[in-house]
């Protein structure tokens, strides 16, 4: 990997990465238990979530618990597999075997 | 720009530092529900068995098999949330929750009742509350060793329950059994409390 990757670069996506990452395979962490554990505020913890949706790294899903809306995220393949590149290409650094370049 | 080493090494300590933080609360959180449910069915049991001694035996066979089968069911719950509909069928997450819990919960049920025969066997108690006692502290011990990986509150919740069972015990062998109910039961189920508060 010769570029790190611009969406998981930024501090804050890389926290929710590593915090869904954490979790077993397919679970779900609720967007209110993410604001939580990252001590995000609403709105950026939204605007970040969105770019990584969109990127394909994480799934959105909205829906009812009984009456109360609720909004799950959970990783996907492709937010798993570009989590495990960019912390490969940190360890590659640090072992002075990478590029330390990174696009912003 | 470049990212330094130093860097690169401040970053994976981030990194290391928030999945830890993540899974720890994870497990508090998995863990929660199964505390209540021991914590319920210890105060039922000890409670039962204070009053009707007559009938502990056969009430704490009915207070651990509902432990079990609600274990079961808590963890086959999970299974199922855990699953990705959208990937998978549902009656397909089902059948694989079903089958690897099914393993799981026989080995755990097989090795605890052979363990606790094994050691009651060897260990020959001339009384009822050194059973009463014995099976506490097993536990307290289970959760202070899983804390070593899963978090310092289940390490807190193991002492806890240690030094009650102990202390009532030692301090008020005539009321032991009421005692288990009020403060190992009380204890488990504040347990569950607090883990769910992560």
């Amino acid at each position: 990997m010769e570029q790190p990757d611009a969406v998981i670069h930024q501090p804050l996506r890389l926290r929710i990465m590593a915090t869904l990452k954490a979790l077993p395979r397919g679970e779900r962490l609720e967007f209110v238990r993410l604001r939580v554990i990252l001590n995000a505020t609403e709105g950026n913890l939204g605007a970040h979530l969105g770019t990584l949706e969109t990127a394909g790294y994480i799934r959105i899903e909205k829906d009812f618990n009984g009456k109360k809306p609720r909004t799950r995220v959970s990783l996907t393949e492709a937010g798993t597999r570009a989590y495990g590149d960019y912390v490969a290409f940190l360890r590659a650094i640090i072992d002075g075997t990478g590029d330390t370049t990174h696009a912003n | 720009m470049t990212l330094s080493p130093g860097e690169a090494a401040d970053a994976l300590r981030d990194i290391a530092a928030t999945e830890t933080h993540s899974r720890q609360l994870y497990g508090y959180r998995e863990a929660s529900p199964h505390l209540l449910i021991w914590g319920i069915l210890w105060a039922v049991g000890y409670g039962l068995a204070a009053a009707l001694p007559r009938y502990g035996s056969a009430i704490w066979a009915a207070v651990v098999t509902t432990g079990f089968l609600a274990g079961y069911a808590t963890a086959f719950r999970a299974a199922i949330r855990r699953g990705t509909p959208a990937e998978r069928p549902v009656a397909e997450t089902r059948r694989r929750a079903a089958s690897r819990l099914n393993w799981t919960y026989s080995g755990i049920a097989f090795i605890a009742a052979l363990f606790i025969a094994a050691t009651l066997a060897v260990m020959s108690p001339v009384s009822g509350r050194q059973i009463d006692a014995f099976i506490p502290l097993v536990v307290a011990a289970g959760y202070a060793v899983l804390g070593l990986w899963l978090g310092v509150r289940f390490i807190t919740i193991g002492v806890a329950l240690a030094v009650l069972t102990l202390g009532g015990f030692f301090l008020l062998p005539a009321y032991f059994g009421v005692w288990m109910a009020a403060f190992g039961g009380g204890a488990l189920v504040l347990g569950g409390l607090w883990l769910r508060t992560a």
